[in-house]
């Protein structure tokens, strides 16, 4: 990373952090460029897309009598495959979700998403999926793709929510499911 | 001499040769090009999925950079990537418009550590092929030569497998067998009910079901279903050169182990028609140095050992060692692939299973055997199948977010089916490994360059094991049946076979019935190089069963002062 985007992005994080102090997550939006976020060029996940990332991932697997998506580090393994494992095209690909969400939240209901009730946000997400995969988006899919793997390969998702073993230690090959009860992770 | 014996490589083949010959009481010196690996410590097989790199995902930058013709095998994965050579280090050229995926690791132990542990026997079908249609050159053994070698390995690598009594997949030693799942076992039912030729069995493998006192003496254990084999096993369970041949040898005390050195070229003194001497550079201090024994191995892997022939030229032998025949080289094959279809099955919705096992089902070749008519190619195909239900990962292509999906999701989805064709690809002269005229690696050793293309035959064999996996899926219940896709590219079975061919006659081929050069007494070559043809089961214990005669027969000949 270049010295000038590491300046950028610590300008944003101390702005980000002065609003947090002054007026909590509705002034964020204030900064979120509209109807679009930042560029998807730019090589870092910026703070804004951060925060709109941990509401995305959370309506996707949200937390109900098991952990949801946030407590089980979804978006800390996406902001790091985004930094760390996405290819230029990829990451173009994964942010331009973001910003598709961002868009398709002010173009419904006139704000950003992160500001939507927790009933829009979910009408926001369950549309935009719809969409995407009625025509089986290649980024769309990606980018859910990012949050399944986050979830159901983190330790919570795995033994929590299903059922993992590392070492199972027998092979029983035939079993009512009522016995097992949940899908296996791996 | 330094040694008695020299064995170059250290995979499944190399592995065997030193174990046998080490327990005959020769010292053995084996060479490894690739790294030194350790059985256990090395391996990332005690990491949950939340502790692998970027879970199990290589980053797409390094993987287009480094590993572009590596990461087309299944078992490519950030857990298992220390297994696959760097692409953009140890290249090899094709031409442009005919691909060719060279598929390997260099590291002590070599493939055997990531090989998909699929064992069956080759049968006097196999044997008898080329002779019977005249494509290729007649095999010089039988199933007779080489049936007590086949039980010999399968004891001591400890096979998992039901036995079936079919002629056309000889039954081995085998340990007790992994049981079918309740979709495979129905389907295994209405197959051999509605083809009554055909026969479905649990998949023979390398995995210990039942230790023997000899395999626990090895440090073995039993297999734990873990399924993510290809990581490298810290039970042993599964064969490989780390868990079982080397440790054996190892004992004896006879065996010697270099590793990072990479053998340049064979010598050859041709008054005594042997080779006089095996020289290496050592890949870290680009040294060279060179080793003599009273005979040598060469179990590089088939292109590989190809490559280190068509190198060593001498006065003797212009275009590469023991190429007297001009075959060196020639009539490389690989399983014709991604042929098959799958679908999914609308029952057994209150079933599962617990654990992973490591295995599918086999259904053997009944192509141009039991089943003759209507068919317009030669040879045959088996089939390799699994059940299984879906779990997570549908989520991702199915509609739905929130507390919905995330409540489908805890329940596993419907069960699917894939069957995958095996064929046997036949051999043609033009399908070739040469020398590249001015490209050479970092060591400035030619590179190697492969042209192969599917024929024919091949081509039409795919076809039909398509159209046979559809209709056999349709006729048991499945829906959403489609073929698997297109026939795959040459290489992708890591298969290569025959480009330093086992014969009877020594202007048509390069090694006799007991792997040895028809031209030089003490070289032996056991790898896939040696195979006269394919077959249609996945080669590794015929390469075992192969190594393990070659030795003893070499150990004999050496006592009697006959090499």
């Amino acid at each position: 990373m270049s010295d000038s985007s590491n300046q950028k992005l610590n300008r944003r994080a101390l702005l980000l952090g002065a609003v947090l102090l002054v007026g909590g997550a509705a002034a964020l939006t204030r900064f979120v460029r509209k109807p679009g976020i930042a560029g998807a060029a730019d090589p870092a996940l910026t703070a804004e897309h951060f925060a709109l990332l941990e509401q995305v991932c959370e309506v996707i697997i949200p937390t109900t009598d098991t952990p949801g998506a946030i407590v089980a580090g979804v978006p800390a393994f996406i902001r790091q495959m985004i930094e760390e494992w996405s290819s230029e095209d990829s990451r173009a690909e994964l942010l331009g979700v973001l910003d598709a969400v961002e868009k398709f939240a002010w173009s419904r209901f006139g704000a950003a998403f992160v500001e939507l009730t927790p009933e829009r946000r979910f009408e926001v997400i369950k549309t935009l999926d719809a969409q995407r995969l009625a025509i089986q988006d290649p980024a769309y899919r990606k980018f859910k793709h990012l949050v399944l793997v986050g979830y159901y390969q983190s330790e919570i998702g795995a033994t929590q929510e299903l059922r993992f073993e590392l070492v199972p230690g027998a092979w029983r090959s035939c079993v009512p499911l009522s016995e097992i009860g949940r899908a296996s992770a791996v | 001499m330094d040694f008695d014996a020299i064995v170059v490589g250290s995979g499944i083949s190399g592995g065997w040769v030193a174990k046998e010959l080490c327990e005959r009481g020769l010292k053995t010196l084996v060479i490894e090009r690739g790294r030194h690996v350790k059985h256990r410590t090395d391996y990332l097989d005690f990491s949950a999925p939340w502790d692998v790199a970027h879970r199990g995902m290589v980053p797409e930058a390094e993987v287009a950079e480094h590993y572009a013709v590596q990461s087309q095998c299944h078992a490519f994965n950030s857990a298992t990537k220390q297994w696959w050579v760097r692409d953009s280090e140890h290249p090899y050229s094709t031409p442009a418009d005919r691909p060719y995926h060279w598929i390997r690791g260099y590291h002590l132990g070599g493939r055997s550590i990531t090989w998909g542990r699929q064992t069956y026997r080759m049968s006097d079908y196999d044997f008898g092929a080329n002779l019977k249609d005249g494509h290729g050159i007649d095999w010089p053994i039988r199933y007779a030569d080489l049936s007590p070698w086949y039980d010999r390995v399968e004891r001591f690598a400890g096979i998992s497998g039901a036995t079936e009594g079919l002629e056309q997949l000889p039954d081995g030693h085998f340990l007790p067998p992994m049981a079918l799942n309740c979709v495979e076992n129905e389907f295994k039912k209405k197959i051999e009910q509605d083809f009554p030729t055909r026969r479905i069995t649990v998949g023979r493998c390398a995995h210990l079901t039942e230790p023997t006192a000899e395999h626990i003496a090895l440090g073995r254990g039993p297999c734990q279903l873990r399924s993510h084999c290809e990581r490298g096993c810290g039970y042993g369970a599964y064969f490989s050169s780390l868990s079982a041949t080397l440790p054996a040898a190892e004992k004896t005390g006879n065996l010697t182990v270099i590793t990072d050195s990479i053998v340049e070229r064979l010598d050859y003194d041709h008054a005594k028609r042997r080779i006089s001497g095996v020289r290496v550079i050592d890949t870290n201090t680009r040294q060279a140095r060179s080793y003599q024994a009273r005979v040598v191995f060469v179990c590089a892997s088939t292109i590989g050992t190809t490559q280190i022939l068509l190198a060593s030229q001498s006065e003797y032998f212009p275009n590469g060692l023991a190429n007297r025949s001009e075959t060196v080289g020639r009539y490389l094959m690989d399983h014709v692939t991604g042929i098959g279809a799958s679908g999914t099955h609308p029952g057994f919705l209150d079933r599962y299973y617990y654990g992973r096992r490591p295995t599918g089902f086999y259904l053997p070749r009944y192509i141009n055997l039991t089943e003759k008519a209507d068919v317009d190619f030669l040879r045959g195909f088996g089939f390799q199948g699994y059940s299984g239900r879906s779990s997570w990962q549908r989520g991702e292509h199915e509609t739905g977010v929130g507390a919905e999906l995330k409540q489908r999701l805890r329940t596993p989805g419907q069960w699917g089916m894939q069957l995958i064709g095996f064929g046997e690809m036949l051999p043609r002269a033009d399908n070739r490994v040469t020398l590249h005229a001015t490209r050479k690696d970092r060591w400035g050793l030619p590179l190697v360059h492969i042209d192969v293309t599917h024929g024919d035959n091949d081509l039409r064999l795919a076809n039909r094991a398509n159209r046979d996996a559809v209709q056999m899926l349709v006729a048991a219940g499945f829906e959403n049946v489609a073929p698997l896709g297109k026939v795959n590219i040459p290489g992708q079975s890591v298969h290569e076979m025959g480009t330093a061919r086992m014969g009877r006659d020594p202007s048509t081929s390069v090694l006799n019935a007991r792997n040895q050069a028809h031209d030089v007494q003490n070289l032996f070559i056991t790898d896939g190089s040696c195979m006269t043809s394919t077959g249609t089961v996945n080669p590794s214990l015929t390469y075992m069963a192969l190594s393990a005669r070659a030795a003893n027969y070499a150990a004999d000949r050496l006592a009697s002062g006959e090499i």
